[in-house]
């Protein structure tokens, strides 16, 4: 097992009368349990230049694992604010990343392509990204050759 | 306009042979611009205690304001339990949906899960507000289960 843990503070001084200031820590781990997720996709950087879609994270194969759980962290990497990048779980859009924006969620993929989670690039002149899963998935890699 | 900073730290001494230590600052600002979000929800929170599912966000005109759909609007929910066991599913779709996963393009009734908040989870991601994208949340327990969540917005 590892131990990763994930934090995140949200703080405004001007969004109310009063300022605000969210603080959260969590340990990442195994689902229904206190054992830490022990496999990663690593941080990848991709210079994405194309306004196609791309798979981040493809579930290979199609078999719920309940002792399945993960997290996944995405960043646009780029300068120019008016630059985005779409983020999709299958057919379902879940929002935009605009320059310098990053997102983490949780993932649990049930179905082979109706949990993948995708990328669509909103301009063709190129955007840096970044993102990583930790995770116990055994459905996300191939099991086998490509043939 | 507000300035409001998201910052997220992950690090780990073994998950790798070498450590992890990622940390990342996000202004929340409009799509296209460097003019911060200005709206929200408020922090909301709420104790369920059925494990049917129910819609969390929805889209649309709401009492804080109608959220611009297919901008730079960001979500943020919390599980504040401390089980490792019960856990909140995140879904988007609709509430009525059946237990297939499969968006349907243009139909209310379905659904595609996230993932699990277990107690002490939190999460943060755009959210896109367009038609038949409410964040749906199933509790995996009937014993009281409190959530947190705020909506950013324009």
């Amino acid at each position: 097992m590892a131990t990763t843990t994930n934090s995140l503070t949200l703080t405004s001084t001007d969004l109310f009368d009063d300022s605000l200031s969210i603080s959260n820590t969590s340990t990442c781990y195994k689902a229904g349990t206190t054992i830490g997720l022990d496999q990663t996709t690593g941080l990848t950087r991709a210079y994405l230049t194309a306004t196609t879609v791309i798979d981040l994270f493809p579930v290979v194969k199609g078999t719920i694992n309940a002792a399945e759980n993960g997290k996944i962290y995405i960043a646009n990497l780029s300068k120019d604010e008016t630059e985005f990048v779409t983020i999709n779980i299958g057919d379902a859009v879940i929002g935009r990343l605009y320059a310098g924006d990053f997102m983490w969620m949780p993932w649990s993929p049930r179905a082979q392509h109706v949990n993948d989670i995708e990328l669509v690039p909103s301009v063709a002149t190129g955007v840096n990204v970044e993102f990583m899963a930790i995770h116990n998935f055994a459905n996300i890699y191939p099991t086998g050759v490509d043939s | 306009m507000a300035t409001i900073n998201a910052t997220i730290s992950v690090f780990s001494a073994d998950l790798t042979s070498n450590s992890l230590s990622l940390s990342n600052t996000m202004t929340m600002t409009k799509a296209g611009t460097n003019t911060g979000l200005e709206f929200t929800s408020g922090l909301v929170r709420r104790k369920l205690t059925a494990t049917t599912a129910i819609d969390l966000v929805t889209v649309g005109a709401q009492m804080y304001g109608t959220p611009t759909a297919s901008v730079a609007n960001k979500l943020y929910i919390k599980n504040t339990g401390s089980s490792s066991v019960d856990y909140i599913d995140i879904a988007i779709g609709d509430k009525d949906s059946d237990a297939g996963e499969e968006l349907l393009a243009t139909g209310g009734n379905s659904k595609i899960t996230l993932g699990k908040l277990f107690g002490g989870d939190w999460m943060l991601i755009p959210f896109e507000g367009s038609a038949n994208n409410d964040i749906i949340v199933v509790p995996s327990t009937a014993e009281a289960t409190t959530i947190e969540w705020m909506l950013f917005f324009e």
